[in-house]
């Protein structure tokens, strides 16, 4: 009997008007936000790949360069609007990266105000969850009100198996329409002569594309809850609808706005004396130093010291910075906790988390920056004063950043996976004794 | 027509719908309030703290930008944007702090009003008015109204008022408590040159959800069902929210073929190493050749082949600042195909934020940059060009060492007590109203097409 339900429903939904609008509309914004987002990816691979082959190797001063993200034509993160270099020397550990020009973030988003990025992400978060609440709604409701659920449950059929066939015929449509704008999206991105796709990106997708799945099926079992709890089908929408906006767009901002403005954080000045205060013991031997060394004095001895005190000025200065960045991921928790009822904050942060597009990644990276100044670039500097003919003949070290695997990339999403499928399990299991409880007269 | 915008108020006023709006309404303005209130105070601080350690310098100055304190009714990327600038002769200038510092957070929108009217108050003009005819076709009860003595026009103005009255009392309610709060935390703001500004932004807010009470009765006399019209309502919401708006910047990038900034930087060194290094490293050879004889010559001869390299570097950093600052306006334009760019960019305008203000800005320092190195060069007797970049190196002068350094600006040690002050042209109404002028219009032409189309898809509709 659930077969003969499934099949009906399936049928449904697919001759049904909104189905047919609102599936062309995804498709078409699936293939228009893939293309467009490829081709940005495209021209910032060939910078990334031409800064890399252009690049002069300064022993000195070592520009290190970030490659953009393939998944980020899925999902933008922050992939686009964190800058991608990084300049090291012994003065300084950079914090932060910062464009090509040396500006600190890329010059797109001062064209734009108070205006987001649209990527596939954005079309499951924002499009196919509306589109889910308008094809759930009326499953319950519409059969109550025109009367055919009293018909339907006068025939030997459980009211389980009723639910159990309608959800699962919903859910087929849903996720099978999500699959086709997500095989498009991957198509395209595919056939593009710059995407690279390899097996553990393969891997994200498919992970990507199971989050989103698991999000969708959070809203579908919440508008099967409001269709079985609410009586006229235009009250469920309505009802879906305010849900909506709570949860996808004011909730989540709701979240951030609070933690940008009630944690508190150290003032630039505070920083600023911070560092001074760090490093005020030696800031007269540093100058005794500094100035021997520039007035002629090139003993290895007084050299090392030199190199040692500028070294030891920049890990504690990095150290005042790393404290900051600290506060600032503190900043990024609260807001995460605020939102963690937010099916939309959760799926926002599993998939940049998938991609390598979220700002984990970006401090991962800029870990290797620092690994990297305080193992090889220092161990080459040291060279120039222990022993020049060597340091002459030895080449730039090579930096190195491995790509965090995909195992870990899952361990770190799973509690939000978690928080996604009990909510989802939750909805099912109201609607479901809802259901039961029903008076479908 | 009184008896049915009467009627359809209280029937608004009864829905979900307008439940829901209102405790969004109340809960985002109050947050408006505090958030901008707080806002202001720590940047005002900081600016007061800044002006106060103002100290006149012939080299160098540091210069904070006055913060602006009704940014809460557009923000306009303001708070995105540098709050101080290290200034040097010729026009240099860099930002002195990276913002925003919070950058880990997501990036979200500023919860200004234009954010809430935008967003929020558009959605829920769409709930209130996708229902309006095709609602009473579905119950049977339009073709009950219309028979009796009661024009369709009337009907369908009626229910047009009906919407935007009813979603207007929420608006008036939150824009209440966010000027309250405000008031309570920043009296100074209070002024009637601000009423004036939130009267006007409210216009235009009218103006704006009057564009989708339109378009939502548009689509609710072409379609039968409401479920469909609400469905595709939310689609061209999406599209003209969303979509039209977000894909702008990168369609803009696309276009414009303006240089990326890798292709920037890449031409930046050469050119350096040319335009500079080269012309320092000739000096020897003409040293050898006799050209330079004394010391002072070869020194002046340094000087000059390091600024006109520099004039090269600043002429072509100059060409890619006003390149970008082309393709942001191409951006703004793509935009403007969607009313809701076209309301952002008048409530930025009106509320003295965004890319206009950031012209005037850049203007006033340009024009501030001018004053100051005429008072360098009346105090110094010289004016020197410095950017981030020096050099020091020796040249050999008849087996000697002469030893040569990029030049730096001199302290001036007299009286500077008419050294020049950085002044900000304060934003007036009447100049935002003027810049806003096209935005306002295409958003009233919107609103007549939209018009038009109802009204005219109506009359032709078959009510039964």
């Amino acid at each position: 009997m659930i077969g003969v339900i499934y099949k009906r429903e399936i049928l449904d939904h697919l001759k049904s008007a909104k189905f047919l609008i609102g599936f062309g509309l995804t498709l078409a914004i699936a293939v228009a936000a893939t293309i467009i987002n490829t081709q940005d990816y495209g021209r910032r691979l060939q910078d990334y790949r031409a800064a890399q082959r252009d690049l002069e190797r300064n022993k000195f001063e070592v520009q290190i360069f970030r490659p953009p993200e393939v998944l980020s034509v899925l999902v933008q993160g922050k992939d686009r609007s964190l800058g991608n270099t990084a300049s090291v020397n012994y003065l300084n550990i950079p914090d932060r990266l910062t464009g090509y020009m040396s500006e600190q973030s890329t010059p797109r988003p001062k064209s734009l105000s108070g205006f987001g990025s649209v990527d596939f992400a954005f079309l499951v978060r924002v499009i196919f969850s509306l589109l889910v609440i308008f094809l759930a709604y009326d499953t319950v409701a519409e059969e109550k009100q025109s009367g055919t659920l009293m018909l339907v449950l006068a025939n030997a059929l459980p009211r389980s198996s009723l639910l159990v066939g309608k959800a699962a015929a919903g859910l087929t449509v849903v996720l099978g329409s999500f699959a086709a704008a997500a095989a498009v999206a991957v198509l395209i991105m595919m056939v593009h002569p710059a995407v690279d796709l390899s097996g553990a990106d393969a891997a994200r997708i498919l992970s990507l594309v199971a989050a989103s799945a698991l999000y969708l099926t959070v809203f579908y079992m919440l508008s099967l809850l409001v269709s079985t709890v609410v009586k006229r089908p235009a009250i469920a929408l309505m009802v879906l609808l305010q849900l909506w906006i709570f949860l996808v767009v004011v909730y989540p901002n709701l979240g951030v706005s609070i933690a940008e403005n009630f944690y508190k954080l150290p003032t630039n000045r505070e920083m600023a004396e911070k560092k001074v205060a760090a490093f005020a013991s030696y800031g007269d031997e540093l100058k005794k130093v500094q100035a021997a060394h520039f007035g002629g004095d090139r003993s290895t001895s007084n050299g090392m010291r030199y190199l040692e005190l500028q070294s030891l000025r920049s890990r504690l200065w990095n150290d005042v910075d790393r404290e900051l960045s600290l506060r600032l991921s503190g900043q990024l928790e609260r807001a995460r906790w605020i939102s963690i009822l937010s099916p939309a904050a959760l799926f926002n942060r599993v998939v940049e988390r998938y991609a390598r597009t979220d700002i984990e990644e970006y401090d991962r990276f800029l870990a290797s920056v620092e690994r990297y100044w305080k193992t090889k670039y220092m161990d080459l500097q040291v060279l120039f004063y222990k022993d020049l003919p060597a340091y002459r003949k030895a080449a730039t070290p090579p930096f190195d950043h491995p790509a965090e695997g995909t195992s870990e990339a899952w361990a770190a999403a799973a509690p939000q996976i978690v928080v996604l499928a009990l909510l989802a399990l939750i909805f099912f299991a109201a609607a479901s004794t809802a259901f039961l409880r029903k008076d479908v007269r | 027509m009184r008896t049915i915008v009467f009627r359809e108020i209280k029937d608004h006023i009864q829905s979900l719908q307008f439940v829901v709006l209102l405790l969004f309404s109340v809960v985002l303005f109050a947050a408006n309030g505090i958030v901008f209130a707080r806002k202001f105070q720590a940047e005002n601080a900081a600016y007061s703290a800044a002006a106060a350690q103002f100290a006149p310098n012939t080299q160098h100055l540091f210069l904070a930008r006055q913060p602006n304190p009704i940014l809460f009714l557009a923000e306009g990327g303001d708070l995105g944007r540098p709050t101080s600038y290290y200034m040097m002769a010729k026009g240099y200038f860099s930002a002195s702090a990276p913002r925003p510092r919070d950058y880990k957070l997501p990036d979200i929108p500023k919860l200004d009003w234009s954010f809430i009217v935008k967003t929020i108050f558009s959605l829920y003009v769409v709930l209130l008015g996708y229902a309006a005819v095709c609602g009473e076709k579905e119950q049977g009860t339009l073709r009950l109204v219309l028979s009796n003595p009661v024009g369709r026009v009337r009907f369908l103005a009626a229910k047009y008022a009906a919407i935007l009255a009813t979603a207007l009392i929420p608006l008036a309610v939150g824009c209440i408590i966010s000027l309250g709060i405000l008031g309570v935390s920043l009296p100074q703001i209070l002024t009637w040159g601000l009423a004036s500004r939130v009267l006007a932004l409210l216009a235009l807010g009218v103006a704006y959800l009057s564009f989708f009470a339109f378009l939502s009765l548009l689509v609710s006399s072409v379609l039968r069902r409401s479920s469909l019209a609400l469905l595709c309502l939310l689609a061209a919401w999406v599209l003209f929210a969303v979509l039209i708006p977000d894909t702008s910047g990168i369609l803009a990038e696309k276009f414009a073929k303006v240089q990326s900034d890798y292709d920037a930087a890449k031409s930046i060194g050469p050119m350096i190493e040319k335009e500079v290094w080269a012309k320092i490293g000739a000096l020897q050879p003409r040293i050898d050749k006799g050209e330079l004889k004394t010391e002072e010559a070869i020194k002046a001869e340094a000087d000059k082949a390091f600024e006109e390299g520099q004039e090269k570097v600043r002429f072509f950093e100059k060409s890619y600042e006003d390149s970008l600052a082309q393709r942001a306006a191409l951006a703004r334009s793509l935009a403007r195909i969607s009313p809701v760019a076209l309301f952002q960019y008048a409530a930025e305008d009106l509320a003295g934020s965004g890319a206009h203000r950031e012209e005037a800005f850049r203007e006033d320092l340009r024009a501030y940059s001018r004053q100051f190195d005429a008072y360098v060069l009346k105090k110094n007797g010289k004016l020197v060009g410095q950017s981030n970049w020096s050099f020091s190196t020796t040249v050999k002068l008849a087996g000697k060492d002469v030893e040569i350094r990029s030049p730096r600006a001199e302290p001036y040690r007299g009286d500077m007590s008419d050294f020049p002050r950085l002044v900000e042209r304060a934003a007036l109404l009447g100049g935002g109203l003027k810049n806003a002028f096209g935005d306002i219009s295409g958003l009233l032409l919107w609103n007549i097409v939209m018009a038009f189309l109802a009204f005219a898809v109506f009359l032709r509709a078959d009510v039964r």
